[in-house]
């Protein structure tokens, strides 16, 4: 019964010119989509890691100098972009691409694309994920609000039911028929995405890319089905079709384009961020209770070097095996690296409440259910990008201790002396590894729960309210 | 003399269909015209080329001497029509849909003239200060009638109007017919109803496929030989 | 005309009866209201940081000072000091955030070299950023087009549907009459909600009435216009209320959503910039160069760019400031070109956006709206430049106490130069926007009044 009845909603929906149009347009801009996404991808990620290679051959490359002077010189990390982003750009166009990494300093990381457009970018980007998390919703729309009413203003509604067919099986028969299209929309799409990842070199034989590929298409599925569910079941409760479309149209529009926007704001009101001038002038408050590797003059240098003396049991500078400068600057880097990590946890602590608003929001709105798991699949979140930050301090710290380690066995006069170029390139360069789909996966829970509770709970509710529907 | 209604070659196609061809007709003040004939035989197409709905494919139609293609706006101060299906503003009142209605006519009564034209039409009293989304379909058309009389126009169209109405309400719209084409009123009806068409026509026509196939007054017929006349050309 | 004015009337009695379509239209009010109360408390919040910036400057002198208590090297003294340049922002910026949360609003600035600092991010959440601001330019922009969208889907369809059109059309009314008032009427009440709540933003950010009051609502007033010209286009077209709301919801995403996605792709494309990583990379190389470099090079390269400063000591020890600084502001020289360019590509994709926007008057509007309240990427590129200025000025400061050897006392900390820019309005942007605008819509109207003569409104 269901079988027969999805078959005739399919068919019926492909001789539909309006859904013809409509499907066919949106097909289309999955595929640019698709293809843009990736030429973008390639793009930046070729500017992005030969400037990688400058700077890590730059690092590599350089004279004879002092461990110090190499720790101020530094490196850059560029944030790769994952191999998914260019289904779900996410946060990557309003995240830097580039973070100077130096001795002392935890600088930003600067060179957003946001940053690099005027105004026009705020209207969105034509990515796959947009397109199928704002665009197929309403190609959903226009396909299922006049499921049940045609139906009912035809009258064949009254022929079916006189069948023996129950209004549930109906409504099923029809969601499955309908998912069937919207498959047939999409299903491309995802096959051309998978197509070009087989075809990358990096890709082909990475599990956790087909992993992330096979879950964000999944999720898709849920969010596709949740909607049609939706759409079917407010067509069989509606009087009139052009009801059930306003109906359904206000749904899209506070979903996807009010309230993404003002839960958003809502969470920066609630919990405001310190600015970037406050928290480095906290940090360096907090950072003089610590020793200070540039200053003679410094107490707890002096202290440090009074306790080298003690423990090597030598009464002067010169008989330390060890440089007292090196240790110092050890010693200063592991403290200013504490009191920033605090400050930069607190920081993504406040970042996280703020966006925990929006996510909690997706129990309410299944499109901010779908974002946050789209972007967490693809790599291109807020946590994703923290695991790049993390990492690249990570970087620096090791990389400035080592230096400060190499300093310190140079022994006493050390500022007079530089050490041999051959020391640089056994350092090891900066190289991100990004984390596995399983990491992500432990944060995204909520929002995939969200999205399943919605499928759930819309289907169960929602064929409950279609068994009480009048068929007149 | 100016007929009050009249159809010269009156003809209109369609792409798929010939729904009129070649209506003469014309009808005087005081007659009642009833156009009798079945689904499809162009009886509607009639009254919407007289309201200037349609325009004509060939010949024209005149309403009070002026051409109905010609002047669309000016002809329809003198005419007042009522669908088949009175549809009207469901979340104004009775009241308020005929004070509309009146008002884009031209004409701006007191409320207790109002209230005597619907009494008029047969309007129960109760219902006037209610919803019209909550009247029955012969109420509704009741408000259409009041529309009508209240325009005191020349000229009556009407679509089965008396489709929705029971026998007593039907009665009395025959009555109010009656009145008014003693006034001057000409009459034009298209109906199923062949005993209100012999009650109350003084002509009757018969339309078969859009030709007009007779036309006989109804005082050499009574109802019975009316029917049969009926029934021969519809076969 | 009388007809007209009761059609009018009744009008409001039909509007007052849909109870769907008076909550949407007091839902975009309030959301309107929100929308101001966003944007000028987002507003306050910057203007509040940076009120906080002084202090800290402050703070920054005091700590120099009780590092220093004797007058001290100016070259160790600029090292450890820090100041601020400060984008101020107009009170128009309250209506329209533009890109004022994506760039910074200020600039920490040391004395080293300025290619390294000019371009450092501030703390701003990217998940909000990628929301975008809930202002009401927004509101204006997004919004009010699909409440336009909302009252007039079913202009003459909703009579016809109704079954009313065919006695409404008996009587001694034009059609064009009719969906004139029904325009009339939804005209009026769209144009009061926009003119109220750019009014009560206007109060609220306390703008000054000059007229730029006047430009903002005639943008508005026009861009307003031009959806009810699309809705006059798609009712002349005489289909069914669903096909109605179906075409004009398509436009809408065309022009808000489809157009701007390709045209950003298209500049993206067409305006590469990758100078910014280029020239951070290649300065930093530079600067760091100079430590290895033979001294008298370096200087006799500076002295090229300063003459003025070429008779000063020659540099026998290992390390001096003035040295130090000398291939510091050599790496930004160095990177020059590239910062030029950089500028220069930011800027053509801006223009090549202006050249482009006629294609969606909701670009169009936007941007005009940003470049009235002075929010947009032209701003932020002055505040820069201006930046660059005041670099040269703290430099040009320091250098006589640098090569003259004088020391730097207390008193000279209160002698620098300080910095204040604020954003301008950029009005022949806003007003050539108006015109693209006016064109547009004056283009859709007379479509739509020619389709609607050409079809006669049939009750059927």
């Amino acid at each position: 019964m269901i079988q027969s009845i999805a078959q005739k909603e399919f068919v019926s929906t492909l001789r539909d010119r309006r859904f013809v149009v409509l499907s066919g347009l949106l097909l289309a801009l999955l595929l640019a989509a698709t293809l843009v996404g990736r030429a973008s991808y390639h793009t930046l990620q070729q500017e992005r890691m030969v400037a990688q290679q400058t700077v890590n051959d730059q690092f590599h490359h350089q004279p004879n100098r002092h461990p110090h002077r190499v720790a101020h010189y530094g490196s850059f990390a560029f944030r790769p972009r994952s191999g998914l982003s260019f289904l779900d750009a996410g946060l990557d166009s309003y995240t830097g691409a580039s973070v100077y990494l130096e001795a002392h300093q935890q600088n930003s990381v600067n060179f957003s694309q946001a940053q690099q457009s005027g105004s026009l970018i705020r209207f969105g980007e034509l990515t796959v994920a947009f397109v199928l998390q704002v665009l197929m919703p309403l190609l959903i729309v226009f396909l299922c609000f006049s499921a049940f009413t045609e139906e009912r203003e035809t009258g064949t509604l009254k022929l079916l039911l006189s069948q023996g067919v129950s209004m549930r099986q109906v409504a099923w028969g029809k969601i499955a028929g309908y998912g069937s299209a919207v498959a047939l929309v999409v299903g491309p799409a995802l096959a051309l995405a998978a197509w070009l990842l087989f075809g990358e070199e990096e890709f082909a034989h990475n599990a956790d890319v087909w992993a992330r590929l096979a879950l964000f298409g999944m999720s898709y599925a849920v969010y596709f089905f949740l909607w049609i569910v939706g759409a079917v079941v407010v067509s069989a409760r509606q009087r009139h079709a052009r009801s059930a479309l306003v109906l359904l149209l206000s749904c899209w529009m506070l979903g996807c384009i009010i309230l993404p926007k003002a839960t958003a704001n809502l969470g920066a009101t609630l919990f405001p961020t310190i600015t970037k001038a406050q928290m480095d002038a906290d940090v360096h408050e907090a950072a003089q209770k610590g020793i200070n590797g540039h200053d003679p003059q410094d107490q707890r240098s002096a202290v440090l070097k009074a306790n080298l003396l003690k423990q090597y049991g030598v009464d002067s500078e010169e008989k330390l095996p060890v440089s007292v400068g090196g240790l110092v600057m050890a010693e200063s880097e592991a403290y200013t690296s504490k009191v920033y990590q605090q400050h930069f946890a607190a920081l993504t602590r406040t970042y996280e409440r703020q966006n925990a608003i929006s996510t909690w929001a997706g129990l309410l709105n299944p499109y901010q259910a779908i974002r946050p798991l789209s972007m967490g699949l693809a790599g291109s979140d807020f946590a994703h990008y923290v695991h790049f930050q993390q990492a690249a301090e990570a970087y620096r710290y090791q990389l400035v201790q080592r230096l400060n380690g190499l300093q310190a066995s140079m022994g006493y006069g050390d500022k007079e002396r530089k050490l041999d170029a051959a020391t640089w390139q056994a350092i090891p360069t900066f190289a991100y590894q990004a984390p596995p789909v399983g990491w992500a996966l432990g944060y995204l829970l909520l929002p995939a729960l969200a999205l399943l509770l919605w499928a759930v709970g819309l289907s169960w509710l929602g064929l409950k309210m279609i068994d009480k529907t009048s068929v007149v | 003399m100016t007929y009050l209604l009249e159809a010269k070659d009156l003809r209109k196609q369609y792409p798929d269909k010939l729904a009129l061809c070649g209506l003469n007709l014309q009808i005087e003040a005081g007659e009642v015209f009833c156009l009798l004939g079945q689904n499809g035989a162009g009886k509607s197409t009639t009254i919407n080329l007289f309201l200037g709905f349609i325009e004509p494919t060939a010949g024209a139609a005149y309403l009070n001497g002026l051409e109905v293609a010609a002047n669309p706006l000016k002809i329809k101060q003198y005419l007042a029509y009522i669908p088949e299906n009175v549809m009207l503003y469901p979340h104004l009142t009775g009241l308020e849909n005929l004070a509309l209605f009146s008002s884009l006519a031209g004409f701006s009564y007191k409320e207790s003239e109002l209230v005597a034209y619907l009494a008029q039409a047969g309007l129960p009293v109760e219902a006037v200060q209610r919803r019209v989304g909550s009247y029955s379909k012969g109420m509704r058309q009741k408000v259409g009638i009041a529309i009508a009389v209240a325009k005191h126009a020349k000229v009556l169209l009407l679509d089965e109007p008396t489709s929705g109405l029971d026998p007593k309400a039907s009665n009395e719209f025959s009555e109010l017919l009656r009145q008014l084409s003693q006034q001057g009123t000409a009459v034009f009806m298209a109906t199923h109803d062949i005993f209100r068409a012999k009650e109350v026509g003084t002509r009757v026509g018969i339309m078969r496929e859009g030709e007009l196939v007779d036309v006989r007054p109804t005082a050499t017929l009574n109802a019975n030989e009316l029917e049969q006349l009926y029934l021969t050309y519809m076969q | 005309m009388k007809i007209f004015w009761i059609l009018v009337q009744y009008e409001w009695r039909h509007f007052k009866a849909a109870k769907g379509l008076v909550v949407l239209t007091g839902l975009v009010l309030l959301v309107g209201l929100y929308g101001i109360y966003y944007g000028t408390t987002e507003l306050d919040r910057q203007r509040r940081h940076l009120a906080e910036l002084p202090g800290l400057a402050h703070h920054n002198v005091e700590e120099l000072k009780t590092k220093f208590p004797e007058p001290g090297e100016a070259g160790e003294i600029g090292y450890y000091h820090s100041t601020f340049a400060v984008h101020h922002p107009l009170p128009w910026a309250g209506l329209s955030l533009g890109q004022r949360d994506v760039n910074p609003y200020y600039v920490k600035l040391r004395l080293l070299g300025l290619q390294g600092q000019l371009y450092a991010a501030e703390n701003v959440n990217p998940t909000k950023m990628l929301s975008g601001n809930f202002d009401l330019a927004f509101v204006l922009v997004y919004l009010f087009p699909l409440l336009i969208i909302a009252l007039c889907f079913n202009l003459l369809s909703s009579e016809r549907e109704q079954g009313i059109l065919p006695l409404l059309l008996a009587q001694p009314v034009s059609a064009g009459v009719v969906v004139g008032a029904k325009l009339a009427f939804r005209v009026g009440l769209v144009f009061g909600l926009a003119w109220l709540l750019s009014v009560v933003a206007m109060g609220w950010a306390r703008v000054p009435l000059d007229g730029r009051v006047g430009l903002w609502l005639a943008l508005v007033t026009l861009y307003c216009l031009f959806w009810f010209g699309v809705a006059l286009l798609v009712t002349a077209w005489q289909r069914p209320s669903a096909f109605n709301a179906v075409a004009l919801v398509g436009v809408w995403l065309v022009l808000l959503v489809l157009v701007p996605g390709l045209l950003n792709v298209y500049v993206a494309a067409a305006r590469p910039v990758p100078q910014g990583i280029e020239l951070t990379v290649k300065q930093r190389e530079e600067i760091h160069g100079g430590w290895d470099k033979p001294k008298a090079e370096t200087m006799n390269r500076f002295f090229a760019l300063y003459p003025q400063w070429r008779d000063t000591a020659t540099i026998k020890e290992r390390f001096v400031w003035r040295w130090y600084y000398a291939f510091q502001h050599l790496g930004d020289q160095s990177v020059q070109p590239l910062a030029a360019a950089y500028t220069t590509g930011l800027r053509q994709r801006y223009e090549l956006v202006e050249k482009l926007n006629w294609l969606s008057p909701a670009v169009s509007v936007q941007t005009s709206l940003n470049a009235l309240a002075g929010t947009d990427l032209p701003t932020h590129l002055a505040f820069q430049q201006s930046v660059v200025r005041y670099h040269d000025a703290l430099r040009a400061y320091y250098y006589p106490f640098l090569f003259n050897n004088t020391l730097f006392t207390h008193a000279d900390y209160a002698r620098e130069p300080t910095h204040t820019f604020t954003s301008t309005s950029e009005t022949p942007t806003a007003v050539q926007g108006l015109w693209k605008l006016l064109i547009s819509t004056g283009m859709v109207g007379a479509v739509g009044l020619l389709l609607f003569r050409a079809r006669p409104v049939a009750p059927r």
